[in-house]
This record gives structure tokens, sequence and C-alpha cells, in this order.
């Protein structure tokens, strides 16, 4: 008889396995699903690597998905590192928008002076809306879980009222959306903007302030024991809020980017789920900056292949229930990985 | 050997870069209390870890009733009748005493009300003989409760055999008599108990038989009635220890009050008071010791002397300064080290890996930090002359804290902080868990620091300790100083009577 038997730690090259064989796990299942619903899968599957990596317009549209699931995605990685849940990314992501429609519509200048400072304006609108739950829970101890979350919604309804009230663009007919902002990010390829670019930077940016700055070492031990960072003399509630904005910051530049370098334009329904999918991203990166990366690629090629199987009449929510099954594999992956199958030795 | 209830045959348990067991024997009768003694590191939490299938042997067999047997997981060896009460209390906090009792409980019953699991845990407790209180909640009990509840966990699981790991390290003298009768009570029912202790005189009133382990190895097992403490320490260390010597010195120049509280009161947690009205003040180059039975103020009293906790009223004052708030930080610049009660829950961060714990002091200064840069390979550096300084066992600087021994993780605390302490140190316990050799080494350092000039205010519940090191005594009761003493004057019999609370006739 061959048993199961658990172990207390294990190397980081069998976590790396486990988070790779829970993903191809989950895909699996997920085909097996979509064969048991009448697809057929090797064909799909088949388009959907067609269709993100085979051509350059493929890969652009990868490009697009992917900067802003990096941005979010690191977001409620940057939050874990202190050990809280940034669930608002997406009320953050429609904030730091806001913020960006309103000054690229409402300041003229230059474009080298104006990206910076929409930049800005997005950091500062996501920052903004995490304020609350962030004072909420370093004062309080009220659960920023449930706070950030509830923003959420805030956050959705205040871009509808936007776009069909104050900002809607009278000359556009049919879709309420805020007029065009004058301003674009540079061009990496055609479609796809130097955003990519810039969320990439952060991701480093983000990696070496946690491993070779004060701050981030402040911060890291907040995350590991609180009385022990306190103890150690760090202003552990400051440190909470600097972290939860610096986390709705990245999550608003998120959405500058898209509004600014996408969609040009503020409309409802832009985030596109990327608050929430930032948390998975998070999640399947255990909280690392640099594993941010893999976890967004993942993602978005996930979401992608939702683009491209819409055309063989697959619905979005089917696809979304993939990203679920990823998330739920990785979940039980983590907790196998300390898992060994042993023989029993002879009596 | 079939007479055993538990035998352990050959039993080898590696981590990377060391043998924590090596080929361990060890044979375990009914109705017997066997105590396991070693070394910090020496790999006794290792064998019962082993022992309780929370780690799997790479070699060698276990055999209960002479029959062969594996734990693939703690579950199979509650199954089996084996309990283990941790180094660390495993509790939730926030539930009640039954609640815990009742936890992962395969009886519990379906259908459950606070009343009724109540009713189970009182006739558990009556039936065990462990005083406890099942619709109290944990976080409000002392270490003492909380350990009768982490035994009646297991017993109530029907144990037979019930392992103790350090269990009275944390208990006050009555709580450690009150465990021992309990104790006895278990195994006179023919079970039997394995007892990690570094209490030699405890050990051999307490333990049927001795296991010694040294370095990862099995070095003998004696019965209790054929040892003495020279024996057993010889054994432990493998070779002769001199006798403890008294680190009191001479007449020396005092300095100046470094520590000073006037008229302080301050509250615990739950807002009550625990401090009232204390005045102390603490010289460089002396050593104030501070007895008293655990729980009358210890805790409070180093908090608000580190900047941990505000106080009520009152000043605390630092080397003549008068401290407004309550910041670590400004302590710790003033050269206030603090060697905390609990490590694990506020001196060390377990899952960070021991650079991380070992430069928490320090890291905002250079080497470490240049101009707010975190340098992590200064930071290795700092750690490991920290590591080899206070002789902690280290599997590599990279390994999480929590899995360095009890001990080791003690002498990482204890040298860390004395290496920021200019001025003071405040040392709660600090020889909680370590081993005789490692006492030894700990007062000497503390005594050097003394002759540095440092002023420093030991809190200890061994009172020969505190007299054989200390210049003068205080003594705390329910919060209260009940007098202060050179340490010449202190009798053993006056200072117990007013760490009861009887107070002196004038
Ligand atoms: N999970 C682990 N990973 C790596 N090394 C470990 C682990 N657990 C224990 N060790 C090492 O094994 C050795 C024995 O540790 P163990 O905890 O058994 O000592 P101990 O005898 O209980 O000491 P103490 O009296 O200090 O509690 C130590 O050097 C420790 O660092
Ligand atoms: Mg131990």
């Amino acid at each position: 008889m061959i048993r199961l038997q658990r172990v207390s730690t294990v190397g980081p090259w069998i976590v790396v396995a486990a988070r790779v064989l829970s993903v191809a796990a989950a895909l699996l299942v997920g085909g097996a699903a979509f064969a048991v619903a009448g697809y057929d899968v090797p064909m799909l599957a088949g388009s959907v690597v067609r269709g993100s990596f085979d051509s350059l317009f493929g890969l652009e549209d990868l490009g697009l998905l992917f900067s802003p699931l990096i941005l979010t995605g690191l977001a409620a990685a940057v939050a874990l590192r202190i050990g809280l849940w940034n669930i608002g990314g997406e009320g953050q992501f429609y904030a730091g928008a806001i913020a960006a429609t309103l000054t690229g519509l409402n300041l003229h200048g230059p474009t080298p002076v104006m990206l910076p400072l929409l930049a800005l304006a997005g950091f500062a609108g996501g920052a903004a809306w995490v304020l609350v739950p962030a004072l909420a829970r370093a004062f309080l101890a009220i659960d920023e879980i449930i706070t950030t979350l509830l923003l959420n919604f805030v956050a959705v309804l205040l871009v509808n009222y936007l776009c069909t009230g104050p900002l809607r663009d009278p000359a556009q007919a049919v879709t309420s959306a805020s007029a065009r902002i004058p301003y674009e990010l540079p061009p990496l390829l055609d479609d796809l903007h130097w955003g990519l670019g810039g969320s990439v930077a952060l991701v480093s940016v983000m990696a070496v302030l946690f491993a070779r700055t004060r701050w981030g070492y402040e911060v890291r031990l907040s995350g590991a024991n609180r009385h022990a960072a306190r103890y150690a003399g760090i202003p552990v509630r400051r440190r909470l809020i600097q972290v939860l904005l610096l986390s709705g910051g990245l999550a608003g530049v998120a959405g500058m980017l898209e509004v600014v370098g996408t969609v040009h334009r503020l409309q409802g329904g832009i985030s596109n789920n990327y608050g929430y999918l930032g948390i998975m991203v998070a999640v399947l990166a255990g909280g690392v900056p640099f594993a941010v990366l893999p976890a967004a690629l993942l993602m978005a090629v996930i979401l992608n292949a939702g683009t491209v199987l819409q055309a063989y009449g697959v619905s979005n929510y089917e696809v979304l229930a993939l990203t679920g099954l990823v998330l739920l594999f990785t979940a039980m992956g983590e907790r196998i990985a300390y898992y060994r199958l042993s023989r029993p030795m002879r009596a | 050997m079939s007479g055993a209830v538990v035998e352990l045959v050959g039993i080898t348990k590696s981590f990377p870069g060391l043998i924590a067991n090596d080929a361990i024997d060890l044979d375990l009768r009914p109705g017997e209390i066997h105590a396991l003694l070693g070394e910090n590191g020496a790999g006794k939490s290792t064998l019962m870890n082993v022992l309780t299938g929370i780690y799997q042997p790479d070699a060698g067999r276990i055999f209960m009733q002479g029959v062969p047997v594996r734990f693939a997981s703690p579950k199979d060896a509650v199954a089996a009748g084996i309990g283990m009460v941790h180094q660390h209390f495993k509790l939730i906090r926030a539930f009640t005493v039954a609640e815990n009792v009742h936890l992962g409980w395969q009886d519990t019953p379906f259908r459950t009300s606070a009343g009724l699991l109540e009713g189970r845990t009182r006739a558990l407790a009556e039936r065990f003989g462990l005083a406890v209180r099942p619709e109290a909640r944990v976080e409000d009990l002392s270490a003492g409760e909380q350990q009768r509840v982490e035994i009646l966990r297991v017993l109530a699981r029907g144990a037979r055999v019930l392992i103790l790991d350090e269990p009275t390290a944390v208990l006050t003298p009555g709580e450690a008599a009150a465990l021992v009768r309990a104790l006895r009570g278990f195994v006179a029912l023919g079970y039997a108990v394995i007892f990690i202790s570094h209490k030699l005189d405890e050990v051999l009133e307490v333990a049927d038989r001795i296991t010694v382990l040294r370095a990862g190895r099995k070095v003998a097992t004696l019965p209790a009635a054929e040892c003495d403490q020279a024996r057993l320490a010889t054994l432990m260390v493998g070779r002769e220890l001199g006798a403890g010597q008294r680190h009191s010195a001479g007449k020396r120049q005092l300095g100046p009050i470094v520590l000073q509280l006037a008229g302080v009161s301050a509250n615990d947690e739950r807002g009550v008071q625990a401090l009232a009205d204390v005045d102390l003040a603490v010289r460089g180059g002396e050593i104030v010791g501070v007895a008293g039975v655990a729980g009358n103020g210890q805790r409070e009293l180093s908090e608000v002397l580190t900047g941990l906790r505000p106080v009520t009223e009152g000043q605390v004052r630092i080397g003549g300064q008068i401290m407004h708030h309550a910041n670590p930080a400004e302590f710790l610049a003033a050269g206030i080290g603090h060697i905390p009660e609990d490590r694990l829950r506020s001196g060390l961060a377990p899952s960070m890996n021991v650079t991380d714990n070992a430069v928490m002091r320090e890291y905002s200064r250079p080497p470490v930090t240049r101009g707010g840069l975190f340098s992590p390979g200064a930071a290795m550096t700092l750690a490991r002359h920290i590591v080899a300084d206070a002789q902690v066992l280290v599997p590599n600087m990279r390994a999480p804290v929590r899995n360095l021994s009890g001990g080791n993780q003690q002498r990482l605390v204890a040298r860390r902080e004395m290496r920021v302490a200019g001025q003071a140190l405040v040392a709660v316990y600090p020889t909680r868990g370590l081993d005789i050799g490692a006492i030894d080494t700990m007062l000497r350092s503390i005594a050097e620091m003394r002759d540095r000039g440092v002023g420093v205010l030991l809190v200890s519940e061994e009172l020969d300790e505190l007299l054989g090191i200390a210049d003068r005594v205080a003594v705390l009761f329910q919060g209260r100083i009940m007098g202060v003493f050179p340490t010449a004057e202190a009798e053993p019999e006056r200072i117990g009577l007013l760490m009861g609370g009887r107070a002196e006739a004038a």
C-alpha cells in the first residue's frame, strides 16, 4: 500500500512545479467539460493558440489585456505583502480612469508633459478611492476586504453617471461615453501602446522597493508579524495606510492606461473585470512582484481565448468559469505540494 | 520488548545540512513518566514530532505494544492514542475552552449548542481532574489554564501516551505542581508520559526514567533514582560543567539612573489595571531583579519600560529624559534593549528568515540601511555576526526562524537585544527554554553588560537565579511593588511571602 504523507517545507522549485501542474490540470478539466458540452476541444485549443500567438494582431490583443492585468495584479500583490486583501482594484481602476479623464479633458499642454500628469492623476484617483478603507483599517480595525469591495459598486455607478450625465459626449449617439481624450500613448506596435512597458517597469520598481529599501523591509516585517514589527519600532499603522494607497494607486494607473492608451474615452464597462482578475493574478503569483508577470500573462491568454472562442459560440461565462478553475486548482496545488507518496516499511 | 507502550527503533531524521535525530532508540513503559533531556537543538522536539506524525523519519520504526505503526499525519497518531502538547500552544484564542476542546474532534455531536459543549467539557474536566472553565475565552486564560485546556483536548481524544514539550517553562511553581499531580494520576491508570524539560531538579523529581540526547544522538537512558544533577549535566554536555558561579560583582561605582518609573499605572489589553503606582529606578551598572508570580504585571512593566504600552498615570524616564509617548522606536534610539516574554509572538517573525529576524533592531541604520536603501548583503553579514556571537545553531541564514529550536530562537533574540542596549536592558525570563549551559552563558553576558555600565532589569520566576545575579530585588504582586531590597538582605522566605501578597510588618 502506498500512503500520503505531509512534509513541513518544500523547495521553491516544487512550488513552481505545483503552480504549473495546477494550471495544466485546470485546463485539462476545463477542456473535458467543454468536450462534454459538445465542443471540438482540440480544434478550439488550436484556434486559441493561433489566435493569440500566430499573428501580430493576436499578439497585440494579448498585450492590451496583459498590461492592465499586470498592474491590477501588482496592486493586489503589494497589499498582500503587508497581509491585506485589496478587493477594490476594480473601483480603484475606475477612480484612476475618472481622474485621468477629467485631467485630460480639462488641462491642456504638450503630450510629454501631459502623459506623466495623467499617470499621476490616475495614481491619485486610485489612491483616493482606497483612502477611507485604509484609514478605517488602520484606526478602527475595520476589515478592508468588505470596505474595498463595496466601493467597487460605488465606482461603477459613478462612472455610469458621469458617462450618461456631465461628461457625456453629445456627438456619440449610441453609446454613452465621454469625449475623446486628446492625448495618446506612443505606440509599441500598431495598437499596442507603451503602457505595457510602463507596467513592466512598475513591476521592477516594486520588486526593488520591497527587497532593497528600508521601507520595504518594514512592510515585509509588518506583514509577517504585526506585533514584532511594532516591537522593532516600525510605525505599523502608517505602513498599512501607505501600502494600501500604493496598491490603490497602481490599480488607478491601470485605469489611466486603459482610458488614455486603449479606449481613449471614459465609458462604462472598460474595467473588463481587470480589478477582480488582478486578485487572481496576485494569488497565482503568491504576492511576489516578479511572479505577477507570468501570472498576468496566463490570465491574459485565457481572456484572449475568450474573445477567440466567442467566434465559435462559446460564451464569455464559460471562459470566466475556466479562470475560476485555474484559481481553484492553484489553491489545491499549493496544499498538495506539501504531500509525498511513501511506501510503508516492512514490519 | 512487547511490554513497551511505545518503542522507537533507530529513528533518523535529517534536515538540509544537519541530522536532527541519528538512530535514536527509546522505549516507553506503561505507568512511567519518561523525561527527555538535551541541550538546545539536541533534537528533542524533532523526535517527538516524528512520534506524533508531524515529521516522517528518514529511517527507523515505531512500535506500539509490539505492533509496527506508521503515522502519516498527527491525526493517525491521535487515533493511535498519542497526544502532544507543544512548546507553543495551538489553541484558538477567540474561542471558548469548550469550543477548543471540541474543535476537529469526531466525537463532537453533529448538532451542538454552547451549553451542550460546555457540559461535555465539564464532564471531561472532572474525569481527568483538570480544572478548567468551559465557558471562558482562551485569550483570557493564564498560561497554566491554557495548558490544562491543551492537555484536556489531548486526553479527551483517548490519549494513552501524553507528550509534553517544556510544559513547565511558562508555569508558576503552583501551576507546575498541579500539573505534576495530574500527570501522576494519568500514569497511575497504566498510561505513559514523555516530558521534555531543561530543569534538572524538576526532572529528577517527576521522572521515573530519563533519556538524554546530545547532538541528535541518544547518550543514555537511566532510572531517575540513579541520577543526580551533575551526572545528567555531564551526559548532556559531554563534559563536566563547572558549578554555576554567582555572577554578582563586588563594590562598583554605580552610574546615573537609566530607567525610572515614577508613580506609573498602566492597563492590560482588556483595559483592566495591571500596574498600580509603581516607583522603580535602575542605575547604570546594576541589575535589578523583579521577583513575582507570573501574571502579576511583569509583562506590562516591561512593556511600559520599552515603549510598547502607554501609561495611564505617572512618568517614564530614560536616562533622565521624560518619555512622553509609548513609541518603541524612541526607546530603541535611547538605547533600550528588550528581551520579550513571548519571543514567537512579539520578538520574532517566525515565517521570515534568520537574517531578517537578526537585523530587526538595527535595520534602519548603517551598514544595513544607507540613504533609505536596505542592503541584503550587509544585513546578512550583520546577522552572521550575531548568530556566531550567540552560538545560535542555524541550518542556514535563509531558513525561516520557526525552524530553529526553541532555545536557539531565544539565544538569537537575547543577543540581538544586548547589542542595542547601550543604556539599559529589560530582560523578561531571558533563560526560558535554554539548556543549563546556555543559561550560564546568558547570565554571564548579562553580568558583563552590567560591568560595562548598562542598567539591567531582570524579570524572572527563578528566585535562585535572581538572587544569584541581581544587586537589588523588587517584588511585584498584583501590579504593585511590594518592596525593593539589596540582594544581601533578601532572604528567600521573606521574598516568597511578599510574592504571595503578604505585606511586611513595619
Ligand atoms: N523544520 C526544520 N527544518 C530545518 N531544520 C530544523 C527543522 N526543525 C528543527 N530543525 C533543526 O533541528 C535541530 C534540532 O531541533 P529541535 O527543535 O529538535 O531541538 P530541541 O532539542 O527541541 O531544542 P530546544 O531545547 O532548543 O527546544 C535544530 O538545529 C533545528 O534548527
Ligand atoms: Mg524544542
